[in-house]
């Protein structure tokens, strides 16, 4: 087993969909539990990846053809996902999106990408979101994020009404709020009243983790 | 050439893809033209003198543009076009833009690789957010400067007359009415009322508010350009293409901006270059575009002066200098912020490798581009000052290399921990708009410095570009 962990991880850090699908399919063959697979398998390659990005040795490129990988063998792994998703506890969830206005979003899909690896439920509202449309879809879906990212300072200054509004609502206490993007600083999300704020994807999940503690 | 309103077709009837689908094809398309087109970032030769894989960037580009096509986010529709389109498309383009009018009138010409010309430079703020009270004071600060061809201005920091200026809001065009006034009012200001301005607003993000402001009653000149945005990667919207209707009955030079980020979709620094030179492609198709601004970004660092991203803009630029004659600049986005030593290697070394590749230069977004009020026309003065001088010096690609590299490690480690410099306020003295001699005696330092190096200052201001 262990050697078919190895191979699962080794697929998904090359990302190499068929291997992954073959993969997947020997380990039902063999009666590995799914969350197994999962878990100790195909997990941990995304997880060197990740740490590889942070670092700037691969790039966002290898973490979507890893990810592509993922989602083919999570894909054989579906007969027993249900008892999967019985067994497996998220960290929490997240509804995430570019705010209004705002069409720049790859910093947001690395994020989602990183939330998701690292075990949230992750709701993506894409780019150009509402703020109405943030704190509908939060309350709709129970999330205990609202994650909100922003690259112009004409679309940056939406945040503090997302949080204004969650307030008017009578809901502030309800969700955590995260923000981030290419000109919002750490200061600027502490004065507007944000409970979160990531500069970089590991500070963005640690926020996150933090935040659901 | 082909119309603009056949692309508009296209993309009401192109293929219909999802975009996660269109991002994926990016990615597997770039890694694949990077293998096949041998493409290979050197550390050690920060600016290539290799033609011949300058010239198999340049193809690999057309081949993964012509595979990648163009999304159309509004419609999930992929425009695509022919080889044939393309070349015809780009012969097609302008090989000169007369900016500006009366005697700061000034015409911009394509540079080749090695040009001994200076390049046109353009000195911005990038968009830098500064409260009402001191816009024009920035906006003076780029207008202002010798070897400013042309300017742009900053952005309005959040509020305008107590009203909170947002993306699509009513304050959103009246910020960019007022955007474009300040800044000609900072080009008479500083005695030079006909000077061109490269983009008109940077106020605002929605093509409705930027059409509102181009208007010669509002400071517009009939030939200040406007810049329309693609999104990253390869990717364009409605809200943009307006802009082309608009622009097509107007005076104003179509002007691309361009952003692609390396490590993102496009992957390293090879495939990274080669979707950049394929936006000048995406912005001549979808845009019309006469001239295009290029900020390529390292993801993680936010700026464009680490290694890999001078080699990208080098290769890049090399490229397109090489087998086109369209006009691009070189946006400068460096790490560190005014008045430091840090900052002054960085902007050198960028406006070094754009000079000697061919580009014309766009200085400078300072601290990364994230603190307002810490961009000034310093920063576009010391990037410009070494692009004239490696021009005119004559200084060939190798020579520039071995400069660069000379300079790279003075920073390049620290990268990460680059100083935020100083605000526009501690660095300049606002009445009068001139740096502070802390930072012009700083500056002399370093010039002095990289002149020991090798690069030859004295005849910078002898010939424009």
């Amino acid at each position: 087993m262990a050697a078919l962990l190895q191979q699962m991880k080794a697929a998904i850090i090359d990302g190499d969909p068929e291997k992954a699908t073959a993969l997947a399919q020997s380990a039902l063959d063999q009666e590995m539990s799914p969350l197994e697979a999962l878990e100790k398998g195909f997990s941990p390659g995304m997880s060197v990846l990740g740490d590889q990005f942070e670092k700037g040795e691969v790039f966002l490129t290898e973490l979507l053809l890893a990810e592509e990988a993922m989602n083919a063998a999570v894909e054989v792994l579906k007969p027993k996902i249900a008892e999967l998703k019985a067994q497996t506890q998220t960290k929490g969830k997240v509804v995430i999106g570019v705010i209004q206005g705002d069409v720049h979003d790859i910093g947001k899909n690395i994020i989602k990408l990183f939330l998701s690896v690292s075990g949230y439920e992750v709701i993506d509202l894409g780019r150009d979101v509402p703020v109405r449309e943030f704190i509908e879809t939060a309350q709709k879906e129970n999330a205990d994020i609202i994650a909100a990212s922003a690259l112009m300072t004409t679309t940056m200054i939406y945040m503090p009404e997302l949080i204004k509004q969650l307030g008017e609502r009578g809901i502030r206490d309800q969700f955590k709020v995260m923000v981030g993007g290419a000109p919002v600083v750490r200061s600027w999300a502490e004065e507007i009243g944000s409970d979160g704020y990531g500069r970089t994807t590991s500070e963005a999940i640690a926020e996150a983790d933090r935040l659901v503690e | 050439m082909i119309d603009f309103w056949e692309i508009v077709r296209r993309s009401e009837t192109g293929e219909l893809v999802k975009e996660r689908d269109f991002d994926m094809r990016v990615v597997r398309t770039s890694k694949k033209m990077v293998e096949k087109y041998d493409l290979k970032f050197n550390p050690e030769e920060v600016i290539p003198s290799d033609d011949a894989m300058v010239d198999r960037l340049f193809e690999a580009a057309i081949e993964y543009f012509l595979t990648v096509g163009i999304y159309c986010t509004d419609t999930e529709r992929i425009i695509k076009c022919t080889r044939d389109e393309l070349e015809v498309a780009l012969n097609a383009s302008t090989d000169q833009i007369t900016w500006g009018k009366g005697r700061d009138q000034r015409t911009q010409y394509p540079r080749k690789v090695e040009d001994p010309r200076p390049p046109f430079c353009n000195f911005t703020l990038v968009g830098t957010p500064y409260p009402e009270e001191i816009f024009l004071q920035a906006a003076m600060s780029t207008a202002k400067e010798d070897l400013a061809d042309c300017f742009s201005g900053g952005s309005i920091l959040h509020t305008l007359g107590g009203i909170e200026v947002r993306s699509g809001s009513p304050a959103e065009v009246e910020a960019a009415i007022w955007d474009v006034g300040k800044r000609r009012e900072a080009a008479v200001r500083v005695g030079h009322p006909g000077k061109g301005m490269y983009t008109q607003v940077s106020a605002a993000e929605k093509a409705d508010a930027m059409i509102a402001a181009a208007r010669p009653e509002f400071g517009a000149l009939d030939r200040d350009g406007m810049l329309m945005g693609a999104i990253a990667e390869m990717k364009v919207d409605y809200d943009r293409m307006k802009k082309v209707a608009f622009l097509l009955r107007a005076t104003y030079p179509l002007g691309g901006l361009m952003g692609p980020l390396m490590g993102g979709y496009a992957g390293g620094p090879e495939g990274s270059a080669i979707n950049m030179v394929a936006h000048l492609f995406l912005g001549r198709i979808a845009f019309m575009t006469e001239y295009t601004n290029f900020f390529p970004i390292d993801i993680h660092e936010t700026c464009n002066t680490t290694r890999a991203m001078l080699w990208l803009t080098a290769m890049c630029h090399q490229a397109m200098a090489r087998n086109t004659h369209m006009l691009h600049f070189a946006n400068t986005f460096i790490a560190a912020g005014p008045c430091t030593d840090f900052a002054c290697y960085e902007l050198i070394n960028h406006g070094v490798t754009a000079s000697v590749s061919g580009a014309a230069l766009s200085p400078a977004a300072s601290a990364r581009n994230m603190y307002p009020e810490r961009c000034t026309g310093m920063e576009g003065r010391i990037a410009a000052e070494a692009a004239h001088a490696a021009a005119l010096s004559g200084m060939t690609r190798k020579d520039a290399n071995a400069l660069v590299n000379k300079i790279l490690p003075k920073y390049e480690d620290k990268i990460k921990e680059a100083p935020k410099g100083q605000k526009i306020s501690q660095c300049y003295d606002l009445k009068s708009v001139t740096p502070t001699d802390e930072y012009l005696e700083l500056y002399q330092q370093v010039k002095k410095e990289v002149g020991e190096m090798g690069l030859d200052y004295s005849l910078v201001g002898s010939r424009r570009h």
